[in-house]
């Protein structure tokens, strides 16, 4: 009888080299506050991978519910890539069975340069209404658009402007009383890229490309995330 | 090209003396929350986790701290990361947050500080809540310092120079 090279399986594209040499401890699974949910558990994630039952993980909620918290891998003592065999599960899923809102805000930013498309002239009204309230309180405050030179360029996470504005003043403040030289981009702003949970390489690399290249026109020294 | 983390900056302008902070603004037991992120991920990533200079901004603006118990690398997520805060699975998430909420309850804090908006929406809309610690107050860490600080406001003239 001819030896079962799981190798050689054609469908196995989730298990990596590394994948091989998990010991089965379940170190990873002990220490997971989701273990157990949706039938399975990071274990027996490797286990399917290491078999070529890709498509049963692919399927499975489990790769969704995991948080990517990077908890199992941090322990497992055989240093196994545990977060990019997760995500390459959420990667094999079709676009359009990619739960919730997470691909279309990945779709919406690809369009409108945030997740949530506020429009740009609505994104302009809405800092300098703001800057504007918190200069009654701190004279001669501003939030500087597209400023040339800045030292920072800040992203935004789009939920602030979309649901909690006043949230941003609180690095305003900061930077008041730091007087520091810092800038906001008036296009593709959004600080989120939601093409890191939902597996998309070719989306994330777009949206961060297009950070840089406001930090680039914009000449700006350093640039800041606060996500 | 050039990053800064949050952490770093702020750290940066307390100990340049850009920003003042009065620490007994926030006088109350006050915890401290890694996002894996910042922390073990960055460890991973980039060969820094980002555990010790969050906690040193924290304690310039509060005077009583204590660390959950496990923390840093080996810290518990919220269980909102990976975009399972915005993801349907609302069951799951809040389950998967029981932990974390244990952790926060048994160090006694009344104040928890969060450097993401994740983890902050998280244990403040959501956790909070469900497990029943409505009485933990959850703040941002630029939030925090932004709270505690000592603003001298500018003339106009000055800002024209």
């Amino acid at each position: 009888m001819e030896p079962l090279l799981l190798t050689k399986r054609e469908r196995r594209k989730l298990a990596s080299q590394y994948a091989e040499l998990c010991l089965t401890c379940g170190t990873c699974a002990g220490g997971c506050p989701v273990t157990g949910v949706d039938g399975l558990d990071v274990r027996k994630v490797v286990r399917l991978a290491v078999l070529g039952l890709d498509q049963e993980v692919v399927d499975s909620k489990f790769p969704w519910v995991c948080t990517l918290c990077g908890r199992c891998e941090y322990a497992c003592p055989m240093n196994i890539d545990l977060l990019k065999l997760l995500r390459s599960a959420r990667s094999m899923r079709d676009r359009d069975k990619v739960p919730g809102v997470l691909h279309k805000g990945v779709e919406m930013c690809l369009k409108t340069g945030n997740n949530v498309g506020i429009p740009e002239e609505d994104f302009r009204y809405l800092l300098e209404d703001l800057a504007a309230e918190l200069a009654e309180e701190l004279p001669g405050f501003e939030v500087p658009i597209d400023r040339k030179g800045a030292k920072y360029l800040f992203t935004i996470n789009s939920k602030e402007p979309f649901a909690e504005p006043e949230d941003m003043m609180f690095w305003w403040r900061i930077l008041y009383a730091a007087n520091e030289s810092w800038t906001v981009a008036s296009k593709n702003w959004e600080g989120v890229n939601w093409g890191l949970f939902t597996g998309d390489d070719a989306a994330m690399k777009e949206i961060v490309g297009r950070i840089v290249q406001n930090y680039k026109e914009l000449e700006c020294e350093y640039l800041v995330l606060p996500e | 090209m050039k990053f800064v983390s949050i952490h770093d900056l702020l750290k940066q302008y307390l100990e340049e003396g850009r920003i003042k902070v009065d620490k007994s603004i926030h006088h109350e037991l006050t915890t401290y929350h890694d996002p894996c992120n910042y922390a073990r991920k960055s460890e991973r990533a980039f060969g820094h986790g980002y555990y010790e200079e969050p906690r040193w901004v924290v304690q310039q603006c509060c005077e009583h701290f204590v660390d959950m118990y496990p923390n840093r690398a080996n810290n518990y997520c919220c269980g909102a990361g990976g975009g399972a805060w915005a993801s349907p699975y609302v069951e799951e998430r809040i389950f998967y947050g029981r932990v974390k909420a244990k952790q926060i309850k048994d160090t006694g804090a009344k104040l928890l500080i969060a450097p993401c908006h994740n983890c902050r929406d998280q244990i403040m809309k959501s956790l909070r809540k469900e497990y029943d610690f409505m009485d933990v107050e959850v703040k941002y860490l630029w939030e925090l310092v932004a709270d505690s600080l000592i603003i001298e406001p500018r003339e106009e003239a000055e800002e024209e120079e």
